[in-house]
């Protein structure tokens, strides 16, 4: 049946390149405009998604039942290993606990920043009484997933070397951002390598 | 009930062999690409959309005015029909005056003429459609007729069921208008995930919990969407049901980020970037019994995995050349192969049609590319202005969305396969960003 309503496709285009070819742009004719998205005040459009798909006589649903039984079950894969701290509790030191940066799509620690994180590695070891979050950021260049996964891998380099200099590994938590949360929101590369960032913050035990 | 009646094609069918057009070239693996056949330069069919008629019901003449624009807009985003609006509607049931009026829109350059008898009963929109062929001769013939039924709180959905069917009898495929589009909608620190329809009318916020929502991808039930929150301080990953009374499931709450949602075809099965074991690698999370199984082992950055059609293979991106390139991986993790190389590239979708990858590729501005599932044929989709990413396919895989702010704040795009006919989807205020297209609704 598809081929049969292809072929009547075929057909009727081929009739505008042999029939028709003189008659493309009638004046009597109007082509017409996609409407604009408008928001929920409209008539057209419905106040919420979808009411449920049963009321169709389309190609008969699914089963709700049928491919996945167990989805219908809360909680199929929530495995939180140990309790997470919640990143609202911890602080900001300014002036204490500086930023490190980074270049685009790059992790490495680079030398000026190793000076920082050794700085703020004194006060970690000589404050042991406080639990630390490390904060990794992108700039807004790049694409979302990438950057999250990005700022992952600053927040985790800028932990390693923490660690390497003697504090705990167990009192730190990291968390990435991606290009969520820029301290900066200019367009430009003094911007851009604001927000390219491992930021560090801290709670009392 | 379901009917479908074709009439009179038989004699088209015996014409067209000899009017055949060549076959459809074809990708090295021996997959037919549609797109390249009804891409740009592609002629369109001339077909007349004059308003429905309310046969019963209250409105009738605006709700039939409507549901025809409606339908013309689908067929025109379709990109197979050039659609004309008459004033006046047909006369359907009046024999001599509805040829009269079929041959005047055929003289006003009409191939095709599309109607809606449409009934209000109830809580229920009754619609039949039916489709006359204007290029038979004298005697306009009717070549497809179908009712559907819908809520009638849903009259758009009538429209775009009757759009899909006309794309059906004159392309071979239903048509996706009967579709709807998650994103992000919001500001740095403030995004919420929106529904809307396909063509952006009625977004609705399906998350409101003032925290940071990202990466919305549809199940292929087109039930639920996966997408990451901050809502619980952490980048975790859930399940949210848009339009049943259902609770959230948490899909992964493991330490570091749990982010890039990607669903196996048969929904059994989800993709997923998790760093738990150390940096983001990606895995696959059984739904059913929350078992994972990890797929790749590498120093550097693995995710946004994106599964092949047919379930046996995964493309995902990867650092592990330096920048981000987009790799290919069997559902085991074996058999890596690297599909783009030079630059930096992300955003991997595979295309549900399996012959082709979209992505985002990074040349000072970003811009959506496609290239073959073999790596053959990387070329440009958009070309600028400003950043066009984040690329999303309808479920026939003849359209892409994306994400561009080529007009300043971020906005949903459409467009045609091989990047011909973009166009924006949302408009107006506030920032719009990583579109997913559902499946073809149940």
């Amino acid at each position: 049946m598809a081929t049969r309503a292809s072929r009547v496709f075929i057909f009727l285009i081929l009739s505008l390149t042999v029939a028709l070819a003189g008659c493309a742009k009638r004046p009597a004719t109007t082509q017409a405009a996609a409407p604009a998205p408008t928001g929920s005040g409209q008539t057209m459009a419905p106040p919420a998604p979808v009411a449920p798909p049963s009321a169709t006589t389309t190609p008969p649903p699914p089963p709700p039942s049928a491919a996945r039984p167990p989805s219908t079950g809360p909680a199929p894969a929530a495995q939180t290993p140990g309790a997470r701290p919640s990143p609202k509790e911890f602080v900001a030191m300014p002036g204490v606990l500086k930023d490190v940066f980074f270049a685009f799509d790059k992790y490495d620690i680079r030398p000026e920043d190793a000076k920082t994180l050794d700085a703020n590695a004194g006060w970690f070891k000589s404050n042991p009484n406080h639990l630390i979050l490390i904060e990794g950021h992108c700039d807004e260049r790049g694409t979302n997933e990438y950057n999250l996964a990005l700022g992952e891998r600053r927040a985790k380099s800028a932990m390693n070397y923490l660690v390497s200099q003697g504090v705990q590994a167990s009192r730190i938590t990291i968390i990435s951002y991606g290009e969520e949360r820029p301290q900066c929101s200019e367009k430009n590369d003094s911007c851009w390598e604001k927000n390219r960032r491992a930021h560090f913050l801290v709670k009392p035990r | 009930m379901l009917r479908l009646v074709i009439a009179g094609v038989t004699t088209l069918a015996l014409l067209a062999p000899m009017l055949w057009l060549p076959a459809a070239p074809r990708a090295q693996q021996g997959v037919e690409i549609r797109i390249d056949v009804e891409g740009r330069g592609q002629r369109k069919l001339n077909v007349a959309v004059p308003p429905f008629t309310v046969t019963t019901g209250p409105e009738s003449a605006a709700l039939g005015t409507a549901l025809a624009e409606t339908t013309g807009a689908d067929l025109t985003f379709s990109g197979l029909f050039t659609v004309v609006t008459p004033s006046v509607t047909l006369p359907a049931n009046d024999p001599p005056s509805l040829r009269k009026t079929l041959e005047d829109f055929a003289g006003a350059g009409a191939h095709a003429a599309v109607h809606g008898l449409v009934a209000v009963r109830g809580d229920r929109l009754e619609g039949e459609m039916r489709v006359y062929d204007l290029t038979s001769g004298p005697d306009p013939r009717q070549i497809a007729t179908k009712t559907f039924t819908v809520a009638s709180t849903q009259p758009r959905r009538l429209a775009h069921k009757i759009a899909d069917e006309v794309v059906l009898q004159f392309s071979g495929e239903l048509g996706v208008a009967d579709t709807k589009l998650a994103y992000v909608t919001g500001r740095p620190g403030a995004k919420e995930i929106v529904v809307s329809d396909y063509d952006g009318f009625a977004p609705a916020s399906v998350t409101r919990n003032r925290s940071i929502n990202l990466s919305p991808v549809w199940s292929p039930d087109a039930r639920s969407l996966a997408y990451t929150s901050y809502k619980n301080g952490y980048p975790d990953l859930f399940r949210i049901f848009p339009f049943e009374r259902r609770p959230e499931q948490t899909l992964a709450a493991f330490s570091g980020i749990n982010s890039s949602p990607g669903w196996r075809p048969d929904g059994a099965q989800l993709a997923l970037t998790l760093s738990k074991d150390g940096n983001p690698e990606i895995y696959v999370l059984a739904i059913a019994t929350g078992s994972l199984r990890r797929l790749t082992r590498h120093a550097g950055i693995d995710t946004e995995p994106t599964w092949s059609p047919t379930g046996r293979q995964l493309a995902f991106i990867s650092n592990r050349a330096g920048s981000p390139h987009v790799f290919v991986m069997d559902a085991e993790g074996a058999n890596v192969r690297q599909l783009t190389f030079g630059g930096y590239q992300t955003q991997p979708r595979w295309s549900p049609k399996g012959d082709v990858i979209a992505y985002t590729a990074r040349h000072g501005n970003h811009d959506v590319w496609a290239v073959g599932s073999d790596g053959s044929n990387a070329r440009r989709l958009t070309a600028g202005p400003g950043d066009n990413q984040g690329a999303a396919w309808s479920p026939d895989g003849r359209h892409l969305v994306f994400q561009s702010n080529r007009l300043g704040g971020w906005q949903i795009f459409s467009m045609l396969a091989d990047g011909s006919e973009q166009k924006p989807v949302t408009r107006g205020s506030g920032e719009h960003t990583s579109p997913s297209w559902s499946p073809r609704l149940p």
